[in-house]
This record gives C-alpha cells, sequence and structure tokens, in this order.
C-alpha cells in the first residue's frame, strides 16, 4: 500500500526542494499528492476559510485544505511547508494545520524549507508521517511482553534497556561514538543486570540515528527499525503511565527536540526541531563546560538562581555562552548564569517549536535533559504547568523500542 | 530534436463550436508532421518548431478567432506534469481561469477582424465627497 | 521584438504577443531550456540550487528562497527583453506567478530597465476583451 501525503506548499517548485520532498516521501514507501480543486473552487474556499493572503498559491493551499477537509479528497497524511522567512506563507501554513487538525483526524507535519534542505532533513519527520497511518495497531500496544531489548542510537548518548512481562529488568547508557560499539557496550551492561544473555532476547527494537546500522548488526533479533518520533511518545506515555487520554511529550535532544502530541499513546502530530544548538542540550552541555561544572550539576544550580539577573543578547550557542561568560564576570551568581542557560534553552524550544502544535495537558518530559531540573522547572515556567518527568525518562527511546518490538512476537 | 523540440496546448474558447476531436481531425489532415494528444481542453501537439508553429497558426484561423496556443516546458504526456500521477499541479487552476476568459479574447480579435475601434473604458473612481453628500441629502 | 509578458506563463499573453508578430518571453520557455538542456536533474521545473543561489543577483539572502527561484527564471527574461506587458492584479496566477512578493519585484525590474511597457487589466465583458486585445495591438504594432 502506497500511503498518500497530500502536500500544501508554496515554493517548493521553485527553490529547488521538491525533488527532495518527493524523494523522502518516496524512501519511505510514500507518494506525494495534490488535493484537486477547480479555478472556481479556490475563492470559495478562501471565503470560507476567512483568512486572504495576497498570493495567489497560498489562496490555492487554502483551497486544498478545504478540499481534504471536506473529505472530497482522499489521503493518509498531510504535509505543509512554505518558504523559511516569508511572514505570509508562515501566518498561512500555521492556520491551515489548526483547520486540518480541527476538521479531519490526518496526521499533519508543517515545515519551513531554505534552499538548501535535503530528504534526509525530512525522513524521519515523513518516515513517521508513515508509521503513524501503517502501523496504528502495533503503536496501540500498551503492554510488553516476553523478554525484549530496546536500543536508542541518539547523536549525544546510546541507551539500551531489557524489558521481561512489562517491567525494566536492565538498562544501560553511554556518550555516542561509534554506533556499534557504543550499542553492544550498553545492550551487554544491560543484559548484565537483568541477569541474562543476547541468546534469551526474544525481540529487539532500534530507533534514534543509528537505527538502521543496528538493525542491520543485530539483524537476528530485530524486530523493529522505527524513528524516534513515534517510538519515543510509546516510550514516554508507557513510562509516565499515561496511555490513556491526551498528553504532549517534549524531548529536548542534543542535536534536536521533539514535541508530540499524543492521544490514548497514539501520536497524532509533532514538531521536530531543525539542528540548533541553542534550543537543544548541547546548549547546556556547553555552558556547563565553561563553568567548568559537570552537566549534572547544572540543573540543581540553576533551580536556586534566577534567570532575570544574568543578561544574554544572543540564543547562540557560540555568542550567547560568551554572554553568560561575561555575565559572570561581572559578579553574578553561578546560580543566575545556570538559571539564564536553562531558560534561554526553553524559550528557544518554545518559540521555535511548541506555538506549532496544540500543547496538551499533561506535558510529560523526557529524554536526558529531563534529569536537569533546572530545565523542566525553566520549561514549566515558559508553559505555564511544570512538566511530569518519570523514572527512567532517558530511557524513552529504548523502552519504546522493547514495548513496541514485543508486538512482533 | 531536443533545442527544436516544442510542446504546445492549444486551447479552444469556451463560446467555439469547435470540439477537441474536430481540432484533431483538422490537425491531422493538414498534413503536417507533428505529435498530437487530444485533451479536455483542445489538443497537445509536439515535434519540429517550425512544424508546431505551422499547425499552430493554422488551427488560430480554423473557425473565427477560437483557438488559442501557448508553449509548454514538458513534453507531451510528462508524468511530471500528468495529472493522473498526483493530482493537479498549480499551473491547471491558471490555464482554467484564462480558459474562462478566451471569450472576450475572442470578442476582442473579432472586432479587430471587421476593423472595428475599440472604446476606451473609463477607470471606476471613487465617489466624490460632493457626490456623497447629494446622495445622502436625496435618501432623507 | 522580444515581448516579456506578466503574468510569465499566461496563455491569452503568449497568444496574443506571437499572434500580431512578436516573440513572446515567457516561463515556458525558460522551464524548457533547463529540462532538454541542464545535466542535473531536479524535476519538476529543474530549477536548481544553483538557480536559487544565482537570484541573490537581485535580491538578498534574508529574502525567501522561492522568491529568489523565480527571478532567477524571470531576471535573465527581463534584462532580454525589448518591451514588456504586464497585467495589473490579475484574478487567476496560480503556480509560478502565484507568489505576491515575486510579483512586485518583477514589476520593478521592469520598470528599471525602462523599456517600453503596456500595463492592462484583464477583461471582464466583451467590451473589455475588445479594449484589451486593441491596445495590445496598437502597442505591439507601435514597436516596429
Amino acid at each position: 500500500m502506497t500511503i498518500k501525503i497530500a502536500q500544501l506548499s508554496c515554493g517548493t517548485e521553485y527553490s529547488s526542494v521538491q525533488y527532495e520532498i518527493d524523494k523522502a516521501a518516496r524512501s519511505v514507501g510514500a507518494k506525494v499528492v495534490y488535493p484537486d480543486v477547480s479555478a472556481a473552487d479556490v475563492e470559495i474556499a478562501v471565503e470560507r476559510f476567512g483568512f486572504r493572503p495576497r498570493s495567489n498559491q497560498l489562496k490555492l493551499m487554502i483551497a486544498r485544505a478545504v478540499q481534504l477537509a471536506d473529505g472530497n479528497y482522499a489521503a493518509d497524511a498531510v504535509f505543509i511547508t512554505t518558504c523559511f522567512r516569508c511572514a505570509e506563507a508562515a501566518l498561512v501554513r500555521n492556520e491551515i494545520r489548526w483547520f486540518i487538525q480541527e476538521n479531519t483526524n490526518l496526521p499533519v507535519v508543517t515545515y519551513s524549507f531554505t534552499e538548501r534542505l535535503k530528504a534526509s532533513q525530512l525522513l524521519t519527520r515523513m518516515e513517521a508521517l508513515v508509521t503513524i497511518v501503517t502501523r496504528k495497531e502495533l503503536l496501540a500496544r500498551e503492554r510488553q511482553a516476553g523478554i525484549t531489548a530496546g536500543l536508542d542510537s541518539g547523536s549525544s548518548t546510546t541507551k539500551a534497556v531489557i524489558m521481561q512481562d512489562n517491567k525494566i529488568i536492565g538498562k544501560a547508557w553511554t556518550p555516542s561514538h561509534n554506533v556499534v560499539e557504543s550499542a553492544t557496550h550498553v545492550l551487554n551492561e544491560a543484559l548484565a543486570q537483568a541477569g541474562l544473555e543476547y541468546k534469551d532476547i526474544e525481540a529487539m527494537g532500534t530507533t534514534g540515528y543509528g537505527r538502521f546500522t543496528l538493525g542491520d548488526h543485530f539483524k537476528d533479533k530485530v524486530k523493529l527499525i522505527q524513528e524516534e518520533l513515534t517510538v519515543n511518545s510509546k516510550g514516554a506515555v508507557w513510562l509516565a503511565d499515561r496511555q490513556r487520554g491526551e498528553a504532549t511529550i517534549i524531548d529536548i535532544g542534543g542535536m534536536d527536540n521533539k514535541a508530540i502530541t499524543v492521544r490514548d499513546g497514539i501520536p497524532d502530530n509533532f514538531t521536530m526541531g531543525g539542528v540548533c544548538a541553542g534550543a537543544s542540550g548541547r546548549f547546556l552541555e556547553m555552558t556547563s563546560r565553561r563553568l567548568k561544572i559537570d552537566v549534572t550539576q547544572l540543573g540543581a544550580l540553576a533551580d536556586k538562581g534566577n534567570w532575570r539577573n544574568a543578561k544574554m543578547n544572543s540564543y547562540c550557542s557560540v555568542f550567547g555562552i560568551q554572554d553568560l561568560v561575561t555575565t559572570l564576570g561581572d559578579g553574578k551568581s553561578f546560580e543566575d548564569v545556570a538559571a539564564a542557560a536553562c531558560h534561554s534553552v526553553a524559550e528557544q524550544v518554545y518559540e521555535q517549536q511548541l506555538q506549532e502544535i496544540d500543547v496538551r495537558r499533561p506535558i510529560i518530559q523526557v529524554g536526558g535533559t529531563s534529569l536537569i531540573s533546572g530545565l523542566v522547572t525553566a520549561v514549566g515556567e515558559v508553559l505555564g504547568e511544570k512538566p511530569i518527568v518519570p523514572a527512567d525518562s532517558q530511557f524513552i527511546g529504548a523502552v519504546g523500542g522493547a514495548l513496541l518490538s514485543s508486538g512482533f512476537l | 530534436m531536443s533545442e527544436e523540440r516544442e510542446t504546445r496546448l492549444l486551447m479552444i474558447s469556451p463560446s467555439s463550436r469547435l470540439t477537441p476531436e474536430m481540432l484533431a481531425r483538422n490537425i491531422h489532415s493538414m498534413g503536417v508532421e507533428v505529435g498530437l494528444k487530444e485533451t479536455c481542453y483542445g489538443c497537445l501537439i509536439e515535434g519540429r518548431r517550425e512544424s508546431v508553429l505551422k499547425v499552430a497558426e493554422m488551427a488560430r484561423k480554423l473557425q473565427g478567432n477560437s483557438v488559442f496556443s501557448k508553449r509548454r516546458a514538458y513534453r507531451m504526456g510528462d508524468p511530471v506534469r500528468c495529472r493522473a500521477q498526483h493530482g493537479t499541479r498549480p499551473g491547471y487552476s491558471q490555464l482554467e481561469a484564462e480558459w474562462a476568459a478566451l471569450p472576450f479574447i475572442e470578442a476582442g480579435l473579432d472586432a479587430l477582424d471587421k476593423g472595428e475601434k475599440y472604446k476606451e473604458i473609463p477607470a471606476k473612481e471613487k465617489l466624490s465627497v460632493e457626490k456623497l453628500i447629494e446622495i445622502c441629502e436625496v435618501k432623507l | 521584438m522580444k515581448v516579456f509578458i506578466d503574468p510569465p506563463n499566461s496563455l491569452i499573453l503568449f497568444d496574443l504577443v506571437e499572434r500580431f508578430g512578436h516573440e513572446p518571453l515567457s516561463t515556458m520557455a525558460a522551464l524548457q531550456e533547463r529540462i532538454d538542456n541542464i545535466e542535473v536533474d531536479m524535476p519538476p521545473m529543474n530549477v536548481t540550487l544553483d538557480d536559487v543561489v544565482s537570484g541573490l543577483k537581485y535580491a538578498g539572502i534574508e529574502v525567501p528562497s522561492g522568491v529568489r527561484g523565480r527571478l532567477a527564471v524571470w531576471g535573465p527574461m527581463i534584462e532580454e527583453a525589448d518591451a514588456a506587458i504586464i497585467v495589473d492584479d490579475p484574478p487567476f496566477s496560480f503556480g509560478c506567478v502565484g507568489c505576491e512578493r515575486s510579483e512586485l519585484m518583477v514589476k520593478y525590474l521592469i520598470k528599471r530597465r525602462n523599456i517600453p511597457a503596456l500595463r492592462l487589466t484583464y477583461p471582464n465583458s466583451e467590451e473589455e476583451g475588445k479594449a484589451f486585445v486593441g491596445k495590445i495591438k496598437e502597442f505591439l504594432e507601435g514597436l516596429q
């Protein structure tokens, strides 16, 4: 079955990126389609939608969205994309996303591109759209069964989890270097903790950047190779015991961030940040290094400080951190500087990403950075509600992998 | 042939009595070597540039001024452009909208053929304050 | 003479310019050149990264890529044109002409070249059609 992803866009064909979009879709077994509209439909649709852009291509996007909302065109998922830095298109893009979500059950992903966009940047997003459509039943799984392992090969750390009968019986993590070596190391450690051997594993799931490499390396055990958006959200709701109802999962990663909304444990929308160190865990790591403390100490320090006391003129991981160091030179406390660094990352994640989704309560914060309490406090301040941080929150990907792969037993 | 290749669409004005099938038959009978594909709006033709231009020229004279033509970047049947592959591309709506306006252009060309002079159509002006006052007072 | 048409993909303008004996400069011709001759295949339009980068000649890096890509296609044609026919506020302009910002820039580039240019609006009646066609014919005849 080819999954039909309806593209609502402006500018892709003149930015040399349409080819990349098609390529990304093809590589995950999907196909990009354009909902048919007649010229006469455009005016009616724009009138009904109520937003009248000057650019006609944006009107066409609206008309296509209306076709989807009315069920006149069959598609499985929606991809809304416009040029980066176009204010008119950014307004339309966001309002169309709302409109589609209010009027359909289709998973949606939005993206603003530059001419440098490559298919690989879209791959995880496209793959997640396809997973949500094709693996609904698997994603509905709430209990782990048998003995399974999950491997999460992230950009900063590699994690392994061994689960048996819906319980975590072994877990380990290490900073990522060589994908296979790091994974083998943590897997062995987790197995030792569980008192099991490799041969005891009945199924394994891999996720994260190195998922394909690991899937290939452990091919005798691996039953599931899946992108981290859907896997992490499953791990998060399992860990937080929020399998029913709605929730928002925030995962501030080492390289990019994910914000996923779920309903009954199944993701229905997500955003994934671009590569910006200023809005990632990397910023906190770099700050800690400049402060000559371990990153694990940063959170507790931040909780004692006040970010308002440390002035930052930039969010950038180079200039922003320079600002913090200068502030320190001015005699401000370590605590205030640590709080400012956490606040800066939370604010960036909020500005760059969280406005793209409909944040639903409760908020579950996961990933390695959720262990930095100051960051969780900062996210709570920015969102107006303190996030839940479940135990073992850094193992979501590995837990999700172990949980979902047991569906193949 | 790439340098000389030309692909064109021939579009019939909605007010014309000509059908795409009649247009296609006429083009076949012109004896010019071009590839032809009948479409909902008229025909697509493809061949050497000079042949295509010749056919376009003759087609324009077929039935009053009701056949129009423009170049197309893509070859006939190119899957990139094909509606059946992925739904319509934006240019389709553009063509559809221009198609609806063709009878007015046809009227303009017919008038030229008859040697008619066109009338300058004054641009709509905003109502003057004086006029508005006048209207208001009458209503009262 | 070479006449740039705006909207550059207009069937009506392309047909009339050609009918009255001139060469219309259109998006279709510019794209065909890319489709037939460029070695890098970037369907559907074959507007490549190099094109979008070369669009920097017309607009800075802070301008969206879609605007620069469009200007990279149209800019050289405007530079080559002897005259231009512009339809203002076309009610239908989708596809390559769907971006209002790019369209504003096209009109400005034509103005800056200081070539003869005719500005019209699309007809909504037979009377307007007669004036539209009549003016275009007069303008094109005046170029000779």
